[in-house]
């Protein structure tokens, strides 16, 4: 101070009125500030989100793929199966038909089944049951029958019976 | 840095306040950093601050928080003193319950701070912000003539008289005149003086006793001032009467007397006369004769005044008219540097 005797109060643009603008203003905007953020986040999360999504999408997508590829591989499985199955029983009938097939005097020793005949070694007490009890049914079935006998120590006959079934596709071929 | 961006963006309010005998004047300067905005100037019929002064002053200090209020220091108990110099200011006055400036490293400026407390009570409300002692703006107001001559300054003010005796700016002789209580003083130390007349049981005097032979010495002082009217005398006072010339009184006619203003001129002669009287007695002064004196006439004093300085007490007088608000007013803008 140059001439006054007293220090002049420290003035402020603070006064009550605008410190009162001042916090309300602040609030405000800091409201303002804090609804933007929120939105920013939300747009943030809501775009990972997306993001996410479609990636998992995309996978999902990859993995249907793969199950129906799996699907059309459990489907052939499962058809191949049945045919197994029904070829299995149709083995087993024919199997079965076949003991049933073979007397009680002629006894089988080992039988071998082939895609598309059958050999069956066995012992027959004479070459004439075996022709007419086992061949003549074996020859309604096959197409081909040719039978060999050669003579056991005890006076039986060991016998190899080779029967085959042409293929009809074959069959139209020869013709 | 950044109050002052703020400080910038606003106006600044000056609210002067000066206290008169009976009334008060305020005087509101509203000015940015380049300019003055506005002002206004209202006189209010009361002393203290009342309801209709505060909304005047209300209604321009609400417009910027950048507003400061300034006073006159109108209490009689103050004074200026020729020095700075601490252990030589006890010489003048104890200043112990005074609160005291230097100025320019030269003179002091003292005012009572019971005084200082009570205007800053007084002005509680709207909170006083710079307290000027009228000798600053005296000194202020001569400026110009304050550093370039050996001359009596005087304030004249509505009930106080603030005299001051520069040379080359150095202070030399000052006195706060109170109006009121210096007339009363003065008719009390006249009584006490005339003790030497005794009164009679009867209340007659005894003229015997009256010892004549000082009254006769006095007459023929006064006889002296035919020596004046040489031939120096009036060549010196018509070079005054130029130099007047130069100065603005001839731009402002001085009011011509009524009873009122005659009374109060006499008044304020007396106090300059016997303050003068002081400074030629008081060793503590150096005294030379002063030949000029200038007044800054703050209520418009008559031509009485000025007749009397030059016929009594033959001084060459200059009046320079001012408003003291305004310029308490353009201290304030000093100190806050605009």
């Amino acid at each position: 101070m140059i001439y006054s005797y007293i220090t002049p109060k420290k003035k402020s643009i603070f006064t009550q009125e605008v410190q009162l603008l001042l916090s309300f203003f602040t609030i405000t905007i800091v409201m303002l500030l804090m609804t933007y953020s929120f939105l920013v986040f939300k747009n943030y999360s809501f775009t990972q989100e997306k993001k996410s999504l479609s990636t998992q999408k995309v996978e999902l997508e990859k993995s249907l793929l793969i199950m129906k590829d799996k699907i059309a591989y459990i489907e052939k499985q499962k058809m191949l199966s049945e045919t197994i199955y029904t070829q299995n029983i149709v083995l087993k009938d024919s199997i079965s038909n076949l003991f049933d097939l073979v007397p009680l005097r002629i006894t089988l020793s080992e039988a071998q089944l082939l895609k598309n005949g059958l050999i069956l070694y066995g012992i027959t007490p004479n070459k004439d049951i075996y022709n007419f009890m086992l061949q003549a049914p074996l020859r309604s079935i096959f197409h081909r029958t040719y039978s060999s006998f050669y003579p056991a120590k005890d006076g039986w006959f060991r016998f190899v019976s080779t029967n085959y079934t042409d293929n009809e596709e074959e069959l139209d071929n020869d013709e | 840095m950044l109050s002052n961006f703020l400080e910038a963006l606003y106006h600044k309010v000056i609210v002067n306040i000066v206290i008169k005998r009976s009334s008060c004047d305020v005087y509101i300067e509203m000015c940015s950093k380049k300019a003055l905005i506005n002002s206004e100037m209202k006189s209010f019929d009361t002393t203290i601050l009342n309801e209709s002064m505060l909304e005047f002053i209300a209604s321009y200090t609400k417009e910027s928080p950048y507003s400061y209020l300034s006073i006159l220091d109108m209490s009689p108990d103050q004074g200026a003193i020729p020095t700075c110099t601490k252990n030589r200011l006890p010489l003048y006055k104890d200043l112990a319950s005074y609160e005291f400036k230097c100025l320019e490293e030269n003179w002091t400026y003292y005012t009572s701070k019971s005084d200082l407390y009570e205007i800053e009570k007084v002005y509680k409300q709207v909170g006083v912000d710079f307290i000027f002692s009228p000798f600053t703006l005296l000194y202020k107001f001569f400026e110009d003539k304050v550093k370039s001559s050996f001359a009596l300054f005087i304030l004249v003010q509505d009930s106080f008289v603030s005299l001051s005796i520069f040379e080359d700016s150095l202070l030399v002789y000052a006195e706060h005149l109170d109006m009121e209580t210096s007339i009363d003083d003065e008719l009390l130390s006249q009584v006490m003086d005339d003790d030497e007349i005794e009164l009679e049981e009867s209340g007659g005097i005894n003229l015997e006793e009256v010892d004549v032979i000082d009254d006769m010495e006095d007459l023929e002082d006064f006889g002296d001032i035919e020596d004046l009217d040489s031939l120096e005398e009036i060549d010196e006072f018509s070079q005054s009467q130029d130099i007047e010339e130069e100065f603005y009184e001839a731009d402002e006619p001085i009011i011509e007397s009524d009873d009122d203003s005659f009374n109060e001129d006499y008044q304020r002669f007396s106090l300059i006369q016997t303050s003068l009287g002081h400074y030629y007695k008081d060793k503590r002064y150096e005294s030379q004769f002063v030949e000029n004196v200038y007044i800054a006439d703050g209520v418009g004093v008559s031509s009485d005044l000025k007749r009397y300085l030059e016929e009594e007490m033959f001084l060459n007088v200059y009046i320079r008219h001012l408003d003291i608000a305004m310029e308490v007013c353009a201290l304030a803008k000093e100190e806050l540097g605009l």
